[in-house]
């Protein structure tokens, strides 16, 4: 079941002296998010990534396109009463304490009395801020206002959390809990979206993930889907290559690089590998060494990047 | 909300500034009137008796409340208006209003809130400052004036009117300087238009020019006639102009509650087609 599902989801800025000047944040974003996963959304600065969450949260308008969030349409209040959003370089007022602070936006979410105290007093405890509840967060780290930003965002026990940077500022210790909780959220049902460029994060604890640049989407799908397409191995030659060695490998390859002796390719299966190797040995080349290279999410995403910016 | 915008308002310092000056001038005035032993409907100064000339059948009494009410009104709602103007901006700031709009509430009701907790602010200075200077009139000339408190509510209502005009520059520019100045320009601008027969009407001779004066009297709260007729609530006036009669009149009270409903309505109109 899909709890997000957008279709055609476009964002046009104008600014300037007539609104002459245009920025396209979106175009036609479709994309669904299924219950219970963490989805995490990729992509460079100003790729429109906050732009899509805050059109889900009715706090930009679309250009045009369509939505439905929890199955209810853009711009009904109740897809925000079972959200929750932390959003990037978030300011609190900074003459409240962390707990006077939960409890003033659990009350904006129509949270009341001891149920509310309870909850925000929970909250503290789990994101570690519990020693800090009465101190006033003008003197929290960015580190502590990040981990209090994500107990605000769990006030209303939302079945959809939309995170913008969350672990910006955390320390690693700090991250790594977050992620646990992260997970422990996911595994009570609870649907996650994650917006980040901290790829290694988002490949630990994401189930699927969307790339966006330009406004666009480039790819969705698993971690294993963006980065298993391609296996690529790393050759250290008894010498280096001639033209015609390259030319005869480069039509069973789906890349081929060579740095003197260091020979890198990439293949689809091992069969190309094989044959690859079986030209090498034909030729009389001694491989002294062969190493696997694990694709990263990273790459997976530096290369479709690249490959947009060349396009 | 309006707790919270209230708690922002006296934490900006302005406001306790004014609240600290308020107490001072209550002590002072608590020092310094006293009735005239020999005219007890006389209020004397350090013992000087204080002889109003030409106020006609004003009672004395109230001549001296009047004074008092009028230039400590107008001075706390401008003053007032200096200290919150910014509470609007400060709302629509990158990082603050994200975490307002991800809430389940509508865009006008954080915007109204947010004006009303602003208001409240500076009628809750305006309110200390009047009950003092009763209190004061009360324990020690036991003067027990109730017109004088009355007439603080009547300000009051007329700074959430005149806050329309703050909320809706806050909302199109998101800039506290510019709603202060602009607050400040539209003050002397209420003034001017109050006294248009007088003095605008003589600047140029046309009547569309005068009926286009006309209708921005209509249609922005009529700020200076509203506090005019504020100080009437304490009783007759003993100076009034020209076109304006001596006692209370709620037509003006009413005409701004339309204008700055409107002046509301469009505010919050405006922000619910913004992007953030």
């Amino acid at each position: 079941m899909n709890i997000v599902e957008t279709s055609g989801l476009s964002k046009t800025y104008r600014s300037g002296l007539f609104k002459r000047s245009i920025v396209h944040a979106l175009t036609e974003v479709s994309l669904s998010v299924r219950k219970g996963e963490i989805f995490g959304l990729l992509g460079p600065n100003g790729a429109g990534k906050t732009t899509f969450v805050k059109i889900l949260l009715s706090i930009v308008h679309p250009t045009q396109g369509e939505a439905t969030v929890a199955g209810e349409k853009l711009g009904s209040p109740s897809i925000r009463e079972r959200s929750g959003y932390l959003p990037e370089n978030h300011r609190y007022p900074a003459f409240l304490t962390g707990l006077q602070t939960l409890i003033f936006f659990g009350s904006l979410n129509g949270m009341r009395g001891k149920a509310l105290a309870d909850r925000a007093h929970q909250l503290l405890e789990l994101v570690g801020l519990q020693d800090w509840k009465k101190v006033k967060i003008k003197r929290y780290s960015k580190g502590m206002l990040q981990r209090l930003g994500l107990a605000q965002a769990l006030l209303n026990d939302p079945d959809l959390l939309f995170l913008d940077e969350p672990t910006d500022g955390v320390d690693p210790v700090g991250r790594k809990e977050i992620r646990d909780l992260l997970t422990s959220l996911r595994n009570q049902d609870k649907t996650i979206f994650l917006n980040s460029h901290l790829l290694s994060e988002v490949e630990m604890i994401s189930d699927r993930v969307a790339i966006l640049n330009k406004g666009k989407v480039l790819k969705i799908g698993t971690i294993a889907e963006l980065t298993s397409k391609q296996i690529e191995y790393e050759l250290l030659l008894d010498r280096s290559l001639d033209d015609s060695i390259i030319e005869k490998l480069r039509p069973h390859l789906l890349s081929l690089n060579v740095e003197g002796k260091k020979l890198v390719i990439a293949v689809e299966t091992n069969v190309e590998l094989n044959t690859s190797i079986d030209i090498l040995r034909s030729k009389g080349i001694l491989i002294e060494s062969m190493a696997q290279k694990r694709t990263t999410l990273e790459d997976s995403f530096i290369d479709l990047i690249q490959r947009e910016a060349t396009s | 909300m309006i707790l919270l915008t209230i708690r922002e308002a006296v934490l900006r310092g302005t406001l306790v500034f004014y609240f600290a000056v308020g107490n001072i001038i209550i002590l002072f005035l608590a020092y310094a009137l006293d009735v005239s032993p020999e005219n007890p409907s006389m209020i004397t100064f350090f013992g000087n008796p204080i002889l109003p000339k030409n106020i006609g059948d004003t009672n004395p009494v109230d001549f001296v409340l009047i004074q008092l009410q009028r230039s400590s009104a107008s001075s706390i709602l401008l003053f007032g208006v200096f200290a919150v103007a910014g509470l609007i901006p400060s709302m629509l700031e990158k990082g603050t209003v994200e975490l307002y709009l991800s809430k389940p509430l509508s865009r006008t009701t954080l915007l109204l809130s947010r004006a009303v907790g602003a208001s409240a602010g500076v009628a809750l200075n305006l309110i200390y400052f009047a009950v003092g200077i009763w209190l004061v009139f009360g324990i020690k000339l036991s003067i027990w004036h109730g017109g004088f408190l009355l007439s603080f509510l009547f300000v009051c209502i007329a700074f959430l009117f005149y806050f329309s005009i703050v909320t809706f520059v806050g909302i199109v520019t998101k800039s506290a300087g510019f709603s202060i100045m602009f607050a400040f320009v539209y003050t002397f601008f209420s003034s001017a238009l109050e006294s248009r027969t007088k003095f605008l009407y003589q600047i140029w001779n046309n009547d569309i020019y005068r009926t286009t004066l006309d209708v921005l009297y209509y249609i922005t709260p009529q700020l200076s006639a509203m506090l005019d007729n504020s100080s009437r609530v304490i009783g007759k006036m003993p100076f009034p102009p020209e076109q304006l009669a001596q006692t209370f009149d709620i037509l003006p009270f009413v005409y701004s509650l339309l204008s700055s409903a409107a002046i509301y309505a469009l505010a919050s109109y405006q922000f619910a087609k913004q992007d953030f």
